[in-house]
């Protein structure tokens, strides 16, 4: 059968096969010997075998990638992955990333990052590693499974990255002339010269690091679950917490980072026009995190106070049944009609409900069979104490991550209940209202619980200090709000302004106690910082963002469309080298620089001041990829300065079209005219000028022309030419049609100037006038190169990233003390 | 009452509220005759027509597009988009809006197209195939 194939390389997909089996067969063994490890503490053997499971696994999930990419590296377009996701042209870097361009690739990479934490967890873990790692192994036993892509009872189990492309596609219903000829057919692979390759959206090298980091961050969330497992079923209660703090603050950073690097690489170079869309897969992976950090936050009670345990666990078990419910979210193909970026369906929707089911089950069978035995207070807290209020602030969270899963999940209803729900229509809006109101609870609280103590705090104490920062923040965001132009937002915007300002101004008090002594503290009041300045930065960009390319010139389209106001004119046409006024921008397009298959257009942009002086002058170069398969591909350019960005997108071009085509230049006259208006003659004498729309043209000089790029001249050809001099929006050109006798037939060559759109010929000599007829085409508008662009300015963004910055150098902090404090008990 | 139990009613309280605002703020599907029939914002699925022109000229409105969508019923529609024509409009399978009726016209202020885009299509070209028969 194999050997029916000329050219294919059967083996590294043979072999890549072998590696999932064995990582499916090697993640189960060492889940049941984990298992009975844990059952049997006394026989240590269950432990030797456990890790070797583990190791074989990771050697086994370690050849499934070097399989995947050699077949990736080498082009072998008989395999289905290679064929649909890379292709010869694409630079290696995208090679590297076209891995994990398809559904299979991001699953082996969530199975790689959690065989090496489980690696880390045998080496790190002692007296935890049987039951956590039995949890651990179960879940890579069962992300194996996505991967292992064979027929059990006529039902494909997961989808494998090694099918063969005569496999996964009918290609003699694809090509008749395969069907019709075996000999054609068994030399198929000659006729597939290349794959399909990567959508040039994802052609950027965020789609290299973000989907890693997402993918860790993922990852990460299984070892506090684990250790939450291991604590109610090693009836451990009160020792997990500690030792899976530090695990949970690295999920928080990695999976945060991913999340912001996605908003990062979505505002820097996809076309969305803004950092986050609250689109339902964007939800998916922000859903688990906000979980996550409610979950940080009570652990810590906990370790503090013992209060709060019951809910520490609840929220850490949650956390990662919310991470395999965004998987099934994205993946199985359910947000079809609602999300712009989610995988379609590939025949995995009830394997990917299994997985959530077999994770929840296992999470809410221990908690019920423990539940009586679970660490309880009888003593109420303090109302003036830290544990209350941080308790409080991680519920807030999970409600706003309540609310995001009910309406991402929507398409989920109408598939339970039948229902035709739908979006809302308007999801921005109703995101951002709702999300804010959590945010202003939960950005409040992050400052006033650093005034209050664990235990208890002296009341009065608390109020004054309390009540004094919070003044002091409103007072500085009042002229923010106004210099910014938020005052014109939502109340409750105003009120995140306030909170967020509030909870940086109280975490700076810690932080420069921190520095006097307390270093200890300096981890959450830096995380909490960057938290409230991605707040003010995501608010104040994301609020007073303004599209400058307004447009309010130019035709209209009919009274009754400009009427009806819906959205705002975003786009604008640009004609080259004809400038537009946008807000205090006087933009141009001047041109475009084409670096295949880039094709970028210059869009120069200045600043005038009122004495016509530029002050300002700055060229960006919005790219678009002319693709075969996909059309006009555009990616922004985005000037950035320190306190806004200026955001320019392409949406469209005659540009690219006809830069491209090649133009057949002078052969077909008729044709050639059509691109003109009718033409004007004029008769001029040295010295005189013509005017038209854009400029003027003056005859500077006539001459006799001794050489004719285009034609041989003889002795007895006479041929003059016009030089004229062109002045057209501003920039000069110089021109000389030519006039010629030949055998006393009169002939001219015409003489274009593109950037003008102008054509100029020399037609006839009048010397009783002395005078020259010169004619004049004129493009009509239209014909001239064009863009229509978008432009926003985004103000104060920056402060989102930064604030991002420092959230993780913050969490960073508390790792290495949540780590110490390990090591010193 | 213990402070927890007050604390637990107002989650409740605002668990419930959640719900209710999404569910008043929820959209629903429908076809262009519902649209018809209501004032509110709603979302259609179809299909483009793809026999009818699609118009958009950005030299005359660089944010003026028009074309004629059959919903699920199979009642078609002119829609007018405020923006510029979505890239690859003409491969799309199928169409989303949202949007509301203007006189006989439906007004879109979204429009999420789902392409059969040659990424995730399954077909293999041949035409390269074909060319190459010739030099066996």
């Amino acid at each position: 059968m194999d050997t029916a194939f000329k050219g294919e390389h059967l083996l590294p997909g043979h072999l890549g096969q072998f590696f999932t089996i064995l990582a499916f067969g090697s993640a189960l063994f060492a889940a049941i010997s984990y298992y009975f490890a844990t059952t049997n503490p006394l026989d240590t053997s269950w432990k030797r075998l456990g890790r070797l499971g583990a190791y074989i696994n990771t050697i086994a999930v370690i050849g499934i990638g070097v399989c995947l990419y050699y077949i990736i590296l080498n082009h072998l377009f008989e395999y289905y992955y290679a064929w649909e996701h890379s292709s010869r042209a694409l630079p290696t870097h995208y090679i590297i990333s076209s891995f994990w361009d398809g559904q299979e690739g991001s699953f082996w990479l969530w199975t790689f990052w959690q065989a090496v934490l489980g690696n880390i967890l045998i080496w790190k873990a002692k007296s935890w590693e049987n039951p956590v790692m039995a949890v651990v192994s179960l879940s890579q036993a069962i992300l194996a499974t996505m991967l292992i892509g064979v027929d059990i009872f006529g039902q494909r189990i997961g989808t494998s990255p090694f099918i063969l492309l005569r496999e996964a596609i009918d290609l003699k219903a694809n090509a008749p002339a395969f069907a019709a000829n075996p000999a054609l057919y068994h030399n198929y692979l000659t006729y597939i010269k290349d794959g399909n390759g990567m959508n040039p959206l994802l052609q950027n090298y965020w789609m290299v690091i973000h989907p890693p980091t997402l993918f860790l961050g993922f990852a990460s969330m299984i070892v506090p679950f684990a250790y939450a497992i291991a604590g109610l079923w090693q009836k451990r209660y009160k020792e997990w917490i500690k030792p899976a703090i530090p695990y949970s603050l690295f999920a928080m950073m990695i999976l945060g980072t991913g999340i912001i690097m996605g908003a990062f690489w979505a505002y820097d170079s996809l076309s969305f026009g803004g950092f986050w869309a609250w689109d339902p897969v964007e939800n998916a992976s922000i859903i688990p995190w906000l979980i996550l950090v409610g979950a940080v936050h009570v652990m810590i009670v906990y370790k503090n106070t013992s209060h709060s345990y019951i809910t520490a666990t609840i929220l850490v078990l949650m956390s990662f049944v919310l991470v395999l419910y965004a998987s099934f979210l994205t993946r199985s193909g359910v947000l079809g009609d609602t999300s712009v970026h989610a995988f379609t369906d590939a025949g995995m929707f009830w394997h990917l409900v299994a997985d959530v089911v077999i994770f929840l089950v296992l999470a809410v069978v221990m908690l019920a069979i423990r539940w009586k035995e679970l660490p309880r207070t009888t003593k109420d807290e303090e109302t003036y104490s830290r544990e209350f209020w941080m308790f409080v602030g991680s519920v807030f969270l999970g409600l706003s991550c309540f609310h995001l899963v009910v309406v991402s999940s929507i398409p989920v209803w109408n598939l339970m209940f039948g229902t035709k729900l739908a979006p809302p229509s308007d999801p921005v809006k109703h995101y951002n209202i709702v999300q804010a109101s959590f945010a202003v609870v939960v950005t409040l609280l992050t400052g006033f619980t650093q005034f209050l103590k664990y235990k208890k705090t002296d009341g009065a104490k608390f109020f004054i200090s309390t009540l004094v920062y919070l003044l002091v923040a409103g007072l500085i965001t009042l002229p923010i709000v106004y210099f910014t132009g938020a005052n014109k937002l939502k109340f409750v915007f105003i009120l995140i302004m306030v909170g967020a300002i509030y909870s940086i101004l109280a975490n700076g008090k810690v932080l420069i106690d921190a520095f006097k002594g307390k270093l200890k503290l300096a981890g959450s009041a830096v995380a909490h910082i960057g938290f409230g300045l991605i707040m003010v930065g995501a608010l104040i960009s994301a609020g007073t963002s303004k599209v400058i390319s307004e447009n309010t010139t130019g035709e209209q389209f009919s009274d009754d469309f400009a009427k009806s106001k819906n959205n705002p004119r975003e786009n604008i046409i640009l004609y080259k080298n004809k400038p537009v006024v946008m807000g205090k921008y006087t933009v141009t397009y001047i041109g475009d620089s084409v670096a295949p298959p880039n094709h970028y257009f210059k869009v120069n942009y200045r600043v005038i001041d009122a004495n016509g002086k530029v002050t300002e002058e700055f060229l960006l170069k919005p790219n678009a990829q002319a693709n075969a398969k996909m059309g006009l591909i555009a990616s922004p350019d985005t000037k950035h300065y320190l306190f806004s960005d200026l955001y320019t997108h392409v949406n469209m071009s005659n540009a690219i079209e006809i830069g491209e085509g090649g133009e057949a230049a002078g052969h077909d006259e008729a044709d050639e005219d059509k691109k003109y208006e009718a033409p004007l003659t004029y008769e001029v004498a040295v010295g005189d000028t013509i005017r038209f729309r854009e400029g003027y043209a003056t005859l500077t000089s006539i001459g006799r022309v001794d050489h004719l790029q285009d034609i041989a001249l003889t002795g007895k050809d006479v041929a003059i030419g016009a030089r004229i001099h062109i002045v057209a929006n501003s920039k000069t050109y110089d021109a000389e049609p030519i006039y010629m006798i030949r055998n006393s037939n009169a002939f001219d060559f015409a003489r274009k100037v593109e950037d003008a759109g102008l054509k100029l010929r020399f037609t006839k000599v009048l010397p009783q006038k002395g005078k020259v007829e010169i004619t004049l085409y004129q493009q009509p508008e239209s014909a001239k190169k064009w863009i229509v662009m978008r432009a926003i300015q985004f103000p104060d963004i920056n402060f989102l990233w930064a604030g991002t910055i420092i959230m993780v150098i913050g969490i960073l902090l508390s790792i290495f003390r949540r780590n110490k404090e390990l090591k010193t008990t | 009452m213990k402070k927890s139990s007050i604390f637990g009613l107002v989650v409740i309280a605002i668990a419930i509220a959640v719900i209710i605002s999404v569910y008043s703020n929820s959209s629903t599907y429908g076809s262009f005759k519902d649209a018809q029939n209501t004032s509110n914002e709603l979302h259609i699925v179809g299909h483009l027509n793809k026999q009818k022109q699609l118009f958009y000229d950005a030299t005359r409105d660089a944010n003026y597009f028009s074309f004629y969508m059959k919903d699920n019923k199979g009642e078609e529609c002119k829609v007018v988009f405020t923006g510029s024509k979505p890239q690859d409009f003409e491969r799309s399978e199928q169409i989303v809006l949202t949007g509301q009726m203007r006189g006989n016209e439906f007004h879109a202020s979204k429009i999420l197209m789902k392409c059969p885009s040659k990424y995730t299509q399954d077909k293999v070209e041949i035409t390269e195939a074909k060319a190459k028969q010739a030099s066996i």
